[in-house]
């Protein structure tokens, strides 16, 4: 905690956020190590990034990189699962890992005075995990009742999962990340070895820490933790773009009896290297990102349609979606749907007012420096530009970048990022006896029930009208 | 394992002497603690009212005000709230409870005074137009589909609250009951507002980058000229005492079944709160919790199992609640859990779960201080729902003094047989009918 105020009349501006000062360096077998020390609250964060991820499944297998991922926390080194959580749990700390598409990310917070043991934790968890067959018995097993448990409690959650499958049939980022039912029922404990060898190692790992530390300390400690590790057993494929998809199809899961029709309307976005990104970020502020954005205005403030409707972009190492999101009483289905399209027709045609750019910017701006606020926050910044392979002034420079955005940026950003209204995917979670005949009229139509137990579209000739 | 508390640095110590408190004239409470790493600001409105202080007819209404109060005053139509917000780079959100409606926002330094002005403005000068009221009255309902009615846990969760409170008003599920979200009159909106959002019902805290004296001279500018209500009224009711185990059973669509308990506890200004945090975190928190080992990894007769306990002003109930795996036996998994809390309350909590909850509490304390937001609920927390602010800094000593005997008298208190709701589930498989 600083404890000494600002004085009024220093100038204060959010977009005046830098990254603070911080040390890379990468070790002989080529994990990458980035320390951020600063002294605010006596903890030490820390944010591990394998590079690959759940787009490495194998067909049939998708969720191994997940259930590897959470594996890593069930036991590793000398110590048995329950031994890992008591080591965690007993020091206050947290550490957890998951799966994204394009890597696994392990990560958590431990009190300062613990460093020895985060480092422990942290160098069995990725070179000596145990994965124990039992363990990866129950937890494979417990995936697939909370895959079901959301369909009863919050089918919404599974709807990027039947949208990805369908947008991105047969490219890696159309995989469940965690799984299907049936991929997960699959899956051995030879599969998740398998993609242990095959996908991690030095030359796939960066280790950010950021806290309360001295950093020559921890270089030395990280080195000799993590400096004899071997290299991931193949190397990591590159990843083609996926193309957009043209037309419209709906997708209907029908679940009888829902008491609203959860929608989701998507087609390819752009990477994660799109040159506009303070452009893009506009334009969705304002399209589908806040409060009282176009979409929000049309569901809910203006109609009462909905109580949320949102609009976002996955930008991965490729192109991921971008998708619309809301959800309507059953009744209202195809009025709902009618005014999100109309919403996104009137972006591609009028853009974005001079006075929303304007009113956007400041917002973004505002809220820049709350991301940057804690340690954690820092440690994943800078383990996503590691990742991505992002230069320090895609933080440093974003808010100059902002204010340089004009009304022929949003447009150029509107022609080149956004789908025409004609051209999305178009998925309903919802009463499919109720709606089916009304939604037909935005496209073909082909249904699967939400009792089926993957999440893959059915096949192509089941949208022929 | 050692105590983490003691490693509190000398600099948190100096922060509590620099959070300053005043009173308004007409009873407004307002709190600052400057915190200048980032240079923005975290402003709430604690307004001390919730779905508690609901009658029949007007259950859900603190809900709904929650939503009114960013659709237009007097003097900003609606709309211009978030627009002028947003032009300043501030961004606002807002929560209800049982027992209170809080208003968050969070904006750059520079837009201190502009906050300030649709805050008060806001309280002092709220629009409620007919026709903003039925489309936020449809806004509201969908809410309520999308929380409830689409989801087993929910609907279990609101049966299980109704049926464990016979006469207090914690049996209300805060989002209303569906007929009175339809039918609130306008006289029960006036009414309300006029009963409970008033200056002397309000707590404003702030946290960031402001000094304590230019923020208490903003109070006095926007907000001292709005009089102070008559003092709301008190919610008078007590839960009798129960007689005896209370039971239910849903039967819906579906795979899993679902089990909730509920068991009557105490409120958060009560001395016991430490040990019944602890209790919680020995027995639902984290992986190695008490009931995720015995009864997920180990017996494996639950996929998920958490709880907890809603800290109110009034003594409000600590509740279990599970997922089983589909096709499991629901009588098979009561009967282990019943073993479990008869476990905790016979035999005192060991030396090393209390050491673990007391570290997990600490270190969650120290992620909870480290951003503005977090110091601004935390502030919330202490100052409304327990009466003083500067609890808080006695806060990670307090959880460090903690005996097993106080988590073995609270637990004996809690967990009496006698005094529990349990809900059930039961999954009719995939016809909706």
């Amino acid at each position: 905690m600083t404890a000494t105020p600002a004085l009024d009349s220093e100038p204060v501006s959010s977009a005046g956020v830098r990254i603070p000062p911080h040390q890379r360096c990468t070790l002989a077998n080529g994990v990458r190590l980035i320390l951020i020390p600063r002294h605010d609250v006596p903890m030490i964060a820390f944010e591990a990034v394998v590079r690959g991820g759940a787009r490495l499944d194998a067909d049939g297998r998708e969720g191994v990189a997940s259930l590897a991922a959470e594996l890593l926390t069930q036991g590793a080194g000398s110590r048995q699962p329950y031994a890992f959580a008591d080591a965690v749990e007993g020091a206050g700390g947290s550490f957890d890992a998951d799966a994204q598409s394009d890597a696994i990310l392990v990560h958590g917070q431990f009190l300062a005075r613990d460093r020895e043991l985060l480092l422990g934790l942290l160098a069995d968890a990725l070179q000596r995990p145990r994965f124990e067959p039992a363990e990866l018995e129950k937890l494979r097993s417990r995936r697939i009742e909370f895959i079901k448990a959301a369909k009863d409690s919050e089918p919404q959650s599974l709807i990027g999962s039947y949208g990805r499958a369908l947008l991105f049939a047969g490219h890696p980022y159309g995989k469940p990340i965690g799984g299907s039912e049936t991929s997960l029922a699959a899956i051995s404990c030879s599969n998740v070895l398998q993609f242990y060898h095959d996908h991690f190692g030095a030359d796939r790992l960066t280790l950010v820490f950021a806290g309360d530390f001295d950093p020559a300390a921890l270089k030395g400690a990280a080195t000799a933790a993590f400096a004899s590790w071997r290299a991931a057993g193949v190397p990591l494929a590159a990843l083609a773009a996926p193309a957009r998809v043209r037309g419209r199809r709906v997708l209907l899961i029908d679940a009888p009896g829902s008491a609203q029709t959860y929608f989701w309307i998507a087609n390819v976005g752009v990477a994660r290297s799109f040159a506009q990104r303070a452009a893009l970020e506009l334009t969705n502020t304002a399209f589908g990102g806040s409060f009282g954005s176009m979409l929000m205005q049309a569901l809910r403030i203006q109609s009462g349609l909905s109580y949320s409707a949102h609009a976002g972009f996955h930008r991965g190492a490729v192109a991921g979606e971008f998708a619309i999101s809301s959800f309507t009483q059953t009744a209202s289905t195809p009025k709902a749907i009618e005014a999100a399209l109309q919403t996104l027709s009137a972006l591609k045609q009028r853009g974005v007012g001079d006075a929303i750019i304007a009113s956007a910017k400041s917002y973004i701006l505002g809220q820049y420096a709350l991301g940057f606020e804690t340690g954690a926050d820092w440690a994943a910044a800078l383990a996503d530009l590691d990742l991505y392979g992002l230069p320090d002034s895609y933080i440093d420079d974003f808010g100059r970048e902002l204010e340089r955005v004009d009304a022929v940026a949003v447009r150029q950003v509107v022609d080149s990022a956004y789908p025409d209204a004609q051209d999305v995917d178009i998925v309903l979670i919802g009463d499919a006896a109720r709606i089916r005949g009304e939604v037909s009229k935005f496209g073909p139509v082909a249904e699967k029930p939400l009792e089926a137990t993957d999440f893959a579209p059915p096949p192509r000739s089941a949208w022929a009208r | 394992m050692h105590a983490v508390a003691a490693s509190a640095p000398r600099s948190f110590a100096d922060a509590a002497a620099t959070v300053r408190s005043t009173t308004l004239a007409n009873g407004l409470q307002v709190i600052v603690w400057p915190d200048h790493n980032i240079p923005n600001v975290a402003l709430n409105n604690w307004v001390h009212v919730g779905s508690r202080n609901e009658g029949h007819g007007t259950t859900g209404l603190a809900h709904f005000f929650e939503h009114m109060m960013f659709n237009g005053s007097s003097r900003h139509p609606r709309g211009e709230f978030d627009r002028l917000m947003e032009a300043q780079g501030a961004s606002n959100n807002a929560y209800t409870s049982q027992d209170v409606t809080v208003y968050q926002d969070w904006f750059p330094r520079s837009a201190l005074e502009l906050v300030f002005e649709l805050e008060s403005d806001r309280l002092a000068n709220l629009a409620l137009v007919p026709e903003v009221v039925e489309n936020e009255r449809k806004v509201v309902y969908s809410e309520r589909r999308l929380r409830i009615e689409d989801s087993n846990a929910a609907l279990l969760e609101e049966q299980v609250q109704a049926t464990a409170f016979l006469a207090h008003p914690y049996r209300i599920p805060t989002i209303g009951w569906p007929s009175d979200i339809q039918s609130w009159t306008m006289a029960d909106l006036q009414n309300f507002f006029h009963s409970y959002y008033a200056p002397n019902n309000c707590t404003l805290i702030l946290v960031g980058a402001v000094d304590a004296g230019q923020v208490f001279a903003l109070a006095q500018k926007y907000f001292a000229a709005a009089p102070a209500g008559e003092p709301p009224p008190p919610v008078r009711t007590r839960e009798p005492e129960q007689q005896g185990e209370r039971r239910l059973v849903l039967q819906r669509p579906g795979l899993n079944p679902l089990v909730h308990y509920a068991y009557h506890a105490i409120a958060a200004s009560d001395p016991l709160e430490p040990a019944l945090n602890i209790l919680q975190t020995i027995l639902v928190g984290g992986h190695a919790s008490r009931l995720n080992r015995a009864l997920v990894e180990e017996k494996k007769l639950a996929v998920a199992i958490g709880g907890g306990w809603s800290e109110g002003f009034d003594a409000n109930i600590f509740v279990i609640h599970a997922t089983l795996p589909e096709g499991a036996s629901v009588p098979e998994f009561e009967q282990a859990l019943d073993a479990e809390l008869a476990a905790i309350v016979k035999h005192r909590v060991t030396e090393q779960e209390l050491r673990r909850a007391k570290n997990m509490a600490a270190a969650d304390f120290w992620r909870g201080v480290s951003t503005i937001d977090g110091k601004a609920r935390l502030l919330g927390e202490y100052a409304v729902m327990r009466g003083d602010y500067a609890l808080l800094f006695a806060a990670p000593e307090a959880y460090e003094r903690v005996t097993r005997a106080d988590v073995a008298r609270i637990a004996r208190q809690v967990f009496n047989p006698d005094k529990r709701t349990i809900g059930v589930l039961l999954p009719s498989g995939g016809d909706a009918q």
